[in-house]
């Protein structure tokens, strides 16, 4: 909303208000308004400042016609002091004796342009005669503007035209304070913090035997109209609206059109109630009609739009069809112009919701639905409205008002709220005297009844359909009390507040996040939006309808929340892959999003209902490593084992050992380098080779892409060490060397050896047997060191050298028992994977 | 006068013995090399020891001179073989001293991982705060509009929906079009609120960091980022003590002695609404008594930082939550973490924190 300083002053008593950047400290400027309003919650974001102060009035002496150029003229003006030749390319140049705007040389124009004297194809020019629009005060950019005759040359045109010096703020207006989208408005709330009071404009109120016409306004949809004023003139002059209005719309954003629409505008502007003027000699039956459309009906707005209305589209109709959008947009057929002599003039207060349904159903934004969404008056300002129209047309156009008729339907009730005074400075912490409160309460409009001192009857006017109950009005009073002097001050704890209890996940997520940078990875955060053609790859058969999809995205390809953490991770490989060749190695935890696959099963709660409904939200933690790719044909990449290494260590560091097993296979992985990771019989995480038709879709098969995932939810939440006795005796080693097939993986020969370790004992004789286990390092009793391929082992085959460490927990351990207790366990773990591998053998 | 054709006397064999024995100690440049010249010469069957049978045959008087020739021999040979031990040693030790490694030299150094910029910012925060006695939630991304808008005073058909773009999501299974769902992505971490206060009684205490989704996507915008929200409800709670928590944890969080302001806003879930501003922590100078911002282009030279929205929360919030508005009041506050990251970091895009390049995030190593 820009609010014009000029017609501020026009509204307010007191002291005016200093139009210009510059002013001396007793004056109150444009600054102190603003600061002012913005202390009263309405933010300004800006102050714009207007002037003119070198264009004049001057008088045409002479046209005559350039000698070098059909399109030019030369012209002769009379400033008010002495003749000054100019050229002047416009075709609209007024007679003898009219009077223009010049701009004589030394002139800076607005849009910065300095004028000069010029020599224009050999004859000289002394100045510049303007249009409105080269002077910012009008759109109008096709002539040179034309001034009234009477205007005396010399006078500087900010001395004729109110309204070029301006300073203009802009506010941006709550949804909460329709009231404060007019003039009036922002100069009531104004009145009481600056202690003045406000003035009224000149209004033409209707003398008692203005004729009612009952037919002028019929009203069958009183559950969304709450009372409609409609007035008929005639005589109405149409034509361009006098300068000042011109250039106070201009000031407001607003383009002048004719002098009836202008009027509208205007009182919108000024009092923030819309109104609508119908061609009356263009409706049916010369009257209106407030219904409900019938679906289908069709209309075109006054912007030339086809619309096809709705059963919940309120429409003023005539006595065939519909002619407006009530509280939306006029209508083309009925629209004034500038053949109109009769005018319907509507005031009205429409339903918000209504308005809004309506509004949006056809996508329209105006400055009407914008008020009428928000509230507009139902009372006093909605006559106000209809009474400064009315003196605008009459003294304007000439348009004289022969009838009226008013229909009233479901209007919001007044309220009367219990305003307890002690409760103000009881939720604020700072005491307001009583007085005052109820001083600023009065000044606003509100009417107090002091009657019973602790509880206060208080009824706000009906242009303020914010306030409905007592902390409303507590804000009142501290927006005009003001919060300087609010104490930083606690109020007295309650001494029971216990702390509840730690979300182990986020504590987990946390501390999961320090583990993977500890191992040297960058946390990345991606958009959590997606598509469906990047989501593709990693969804199995029917999870296409588990994804969670947004019916308004900003972008066809940002429109499905992730089910996965690879697509994004993918986009920031590639954002670094077209910067730099640095191998990338990054992380992220973050959720998941998938409708859930069947109704999870909640312990009821206060939220459960709403919860059971919502998808679910895993948290993932994924890593990628991608560097430039060495040799093509190796079998071995190193970004995928350093892969492993890192999560394995940044789960280690949460007191996590998982084992790496063979995952349950993904087929977004290579299907021959990937690996789950176990914690017992549960899965907590796979990591692989990225699938080598993935790397290609996304063009980056110059990079070896090695990924992991852990799902969050199913890590143990906690991790609480336990001492574990050091060992006092050394354990003793033997090495194995097993030559097997590729299909077994190392973690399938220590799985069998562990088994077999876990049964067979040696020397139990004292309580104290030989076992597995190393007196080195408690966790890796069975090491897995190397494997190899080549001479001496056939292909598809490899040798794995494994060690194996041995002790007793309160002894020294002998060869002899160490060796029958290493044949034993190897022995029954070869006839264990015998059944996979027939040609498994000790080397 | 000897006879060079006569036996050689025993004296002159030690003699012989002891030269060859210097000649092959001066030889010998290890310690396993010395212990071979002691064995051939001092060993059982050395050529020394072997030499001591002669004495058998030497006169008494003989005898005892020849015996102290080969002790003094012996001990000769035992001390010529410690310094020579020493000698070795000194060597091997300067030899180890003269090596010369350039430790400057790093060819490929190992860098130190990082957490997003958010992150550290949004774990600082919630330091801070729990320090100041706050508990920490979140919810889900995905929320009812019930607990995004309705509950919290944001009915629907009102123009304060509007206030910030939602996103709404479809129901499951449904791929386009208008089918009607009751959820949306979360516009703010207010939903925490509701969740806590229909799930705890008060006295409530905490505060809500996570991520939130707003249709806005420029350069100052963008469709995803992060908010903290904190919540305290009680009895007597006041509008003073909101600002006074804020200062608390404005001190926490950017030092000392900056001032907070409010002025007045509107938020459909707090009466009343303000926002907050601090002084701004970049341009600062310690004056007398109080501190003086001069303006910078952080603050856009106006001395104060725009930091959030605060209030009271709105008593129909409570109603809505079970809460008896006669009985508690409470307030609310919220602000950007990403907005605050960048102050911190001095960060100028948004758009930095969610495109993954390693050469930014890397900067962020704690």
């Amino acid at each position: 909303m820009l609010i014009s300083c000029a017609w501020l002053n026009e509204l307010l008593d007191g002291p005016a208000i200093a139009l210009g950047p510059v002013h001396d400290k007793a004056t109150r400027s444009a600054a102190d308004i603003a600061e002012q309003l913005t202390n009263l919650g309405l933010e300004v974001e800006g102050i714009a400042y207007f002037d003119l102060p070198d264009v004049i009035v001057a008088e045409i002496r002479s046209v005559s016609g350039h000698p070098q150029a059909d399109k030019l003229h030369v012209v002769e003006l009379f400033d008010g002091e002495g003749a000054v030749q100019v050229v002047c390319g416009a075709s609209n140049l007024p007679s003898v004796g009219g009077k223009i705007a010049f701009a004589p040389v030394g002139t800076t124009l607005p849009g910065g342009l300095a004028i000069g004297a010029r020599e224009l194809r050999g004859v000289a020019s002394q100045g510049m005669i303007c249009s409105e629009d080269e002077l910012e005060i009008g759109s109008d950019g096709e002539g040179i503007m034309i001034l009234p005759r009477e205007w005396a040359p010399g006078t500087r045109l900010r001395e004729c035209i109110p309204g070029i010096v301006d300073a203009v703020i802009e506010v941006s207006v709550t949804p909460n304070r329709p009231d404060a989208l007019g003039h009036i408005g922002v100069a009531i709330d104004l009145a009481v913090a600056l202690g003045t009071s406000t003035r009224t404009p000149k209004l033409w109120v209707p003398p008692q035997e203005l004729p009612i016409d009952a037919s002028l306004v019929t009203l069958a949809a009183p559950q969304r109209c709450g009372r409609y004023l409609g007035f008929a003139l005639e005589q109405v002059a149409i034509g361009p609206s006098p300068e000042w209005m011109r250039v106070r719309l201009h000031r407001l954003g607003l383009r002048a059109i004719n002098n009836v629409v202008d009027i509208t505008n205007y009182v919108l502007m000024e009092t923030g109630q819309p109104l609508h003027g119908f061609d009356r000699a263009k409706l049916d039956e010369r009257r209106v009609v407030v219904r409900m459309a019938a679906a289908g009906e069709p209309m075109t707005t006054l912007d030339g739009a086809e619309i096809k209305l709705g059963a919940d589209d309120l429409v003023i109709a005539d006595a065939s069809r519909p002619q407006a959008l009530a509280g939306v947009m006029g209508g083309a057929d009925s629209a004034v112009s500038s053949a109109t002599d009769q005018l319907l003039l509507e005031i009205a207060w429409f339903e918000p919701k209504g308005v809004r349904r309506t509004a949006r159903r056809h996508d329209f934004h105006t400055d009407s639905s914008h008020r009428f969404e928000r509230g507009v008056d139902h009372g006093g300002k909605l006559e106000l409205a209809a009474h400064r129209a009315l003196e605008l047309l009459r003294s304007l156009c000439g348009g004289v008002c022969v009838a009226r008729c008013e229909v009233t339907g479901e209007r919001p009730k007044p309220v009367e709220i219990r305003l307890r005074p002690e409760r103000i400075g009881a939720l604020l912490g700072m005491t307001i005297d009583d007085d005052q409160a109820a001083r600023i309460l009065a000044g606003l409009g509100i009417r107090v009844d002091r009657s019973q001192a602790k509880a206060w009857r208080c009824t706000p006017p009906s242009f303020r359909p914010d306030l409905e109950r007592e902390v409303d009005l507590i804000e009142e009073v501290m927006r005009h009390h003001g919060l300087d002097d609010l104490p930083a001050e606690h109020s007295p704890a309650s001494a029971h507040r216990q702390p509840l209890a730690e979300d182990p996940l986020r504590r987990r997520v946390d501390e999961l996040g320090d583990g993977l940078r500890g191992v040297g990875l960058h946390e990345h955060l991606s958009l959590a939006f997606s598509s469906e053609q990047a989501l593709a790859p990693f969804l199995g058969e029917g999870e296409g309808d588990r994804l969670v999809r947004v019916r308004n995205p900003l972008r066809a390809q940002a429109g499905v929340m992730r089910s996965h953490m690879l697509p994004g991770l993918l986009d920031a490989v590639a954002v670094n892959h077209a910067h730099h060749s640095r191998p990338i190695s990054l992380f992220e935890i973050g959720r998941i999003y998938r409708w859930p696959a069947t109704q999870p099963a909640l312990e009821p709660g206060p939220t459960s209902a709403v919860d059971r409904d919502l998808p679910e939200e895993r948290t993932h933690a994924a890593v990628i490593l991608a560097s430039r790719s060495g040799d093509q044909h190796r079998v071995e990449r190193p970004a995928t084992r350093a892969c492993v290494e890192q999560i394995r260590v940044a789960l280690g560091s949460l007191g996590i050992h998982a084992e790496p097993r063979p995952a349950t296979p993904v087929a977004w992985l290579h299907p021959g380098v990937q690996v789950g990771l176990w914690l017992g019989d549960q899965q907590i995480g796979v990591i692989g080779e990225l699938h080598p038709d993935i790397v290609a879709a996304r063009d980056l098969a110059e990079l070896e892409i090695g990924y992991g995932e852990l799902w969050v939810d199913r890590l143990p939440m906690s991790f609480e060490p336990r001492y574990l006795e050091l060992a006092k005796f050394p354990s003793s080693a033997r090495d194995l060397s097993l030559d097997l097939a590729d299909a077994i993986t190392a973690a399938e020969v220590l799985v069998a050896l562990r088994e077999a370790g876990g049964v067979a004992a040696v020397g139990d004789e004292q309580g104290d047997p030989v076992e597995l286990g190393s007196a080195a390092d408690p966790h890796h009793a069975i090491e897995a060191l190397e494997e190899y391929r080549g001479k001496g082992v056939e292909p598809g085959r490899r040798a794995l050298l494994l060690r194996l460490h041995y002790r007793a927990r309160g002894r020294s351990v002998t060869d002899s028992e160490v060796q029958t207790l290493h044949d034993r366990i190897v022995e029954a773990a070869c006839a264990q994977l015998r059944p996979i591998d027939p040609n498994l053998r000790v080397r | 006068m000897t006879d060079p054709t006569a036996e050689p006397s025993p004296t002159q064999l030690l003699e012989r013995e002891r030269e060859r024995f210097e000649a092959e100690l001066a030889d010998a440049v290890d310690e396993a090399a010395i212990y071979q010249v002691q064995v051939r010469f001092l060993g059982k069957k050395g050529s020394v020891t072997q030499l001591r049978k002669l004495m058998a045959k030497a006169s008494p008087e003989e005898r005892k001179q020849l015996g102290q020739a080969f002790n003094e021999t012996k001990d000769a040979m035992e001390s010529a073989m410690e310094a020579r031990r020493k000698q070795l040693e000194d060597q091997v030790r300067e030899l180890e001293l003269s090596r010369r490694v350039d430790l400057s030299l790093c060819p490929s150094p190992r860098q130190p991982g990082s957490l997003h910029p958010i992150t550290a910012t949004r774990r600082r925060l919630e330091r801070v705060f729990h320090r100041l006695g706050f508990d920490v939630f979140d919810g889900p991304h995905v929320e009812a509009e019930d607990y995004n808008f309705d509950k919290l005073n944001i009915e629907a058909g009102h123009p304060a929906r509007d206030m910030q773009d939602t996103f709404f999501v479809l129901p499951p299974g449904a791929k386009r079009g208008d089918e009607p769902s009751n959820f949306v992505l979360r516009t703010h971490t207010s939903p925490v609120q509701v969740r806590t206060m229909l799930t705890h009684r008060p006295p409530i205490k905490m505060v809500a960091p996570g991520t939130v989704f707003r249709r806005d996507d420029d350069p100052t915008h963008s469709p995803m980022f992060n908010q903290i929200e904190g919540l305290y409800v009680d009895r007597g709670v006041t509008m003073a003590d909101l600002k006074a928590t804020l200062y608390n944890f404005v001190s926490a969080f950017f030092g000392a002695g900056l001032q907070v302001r409010f002025r007045p806003s509107y938020f459909p879930f707090v009466e009343p609404g303000a926002e907050f501003d601090v002084q701004c922590p970049f341009c600062r100078e310690a004056g007398q008594g109080t501190q003086i911002s001069r303006g910078c282009s952080v603050c856009k030279q106006t001395g104060w930082i725009e930091l959030g929205g605060a209030g009271m929360v709105h008593p129909a919030v409570f109603e809505h939550c079970g809460i008896d508005p006669e009985i508690y009041t409470g307030w609310a506050f919220g602000f950007g973490i990403d907005r605050m990251a960048m102050l911190r970091y001095g960060v100028p895009d948004l758009k930095l924190f969610f495109n993954g390049d390693l050469r930014f995030l890397e900067q962020f190593p704690c």
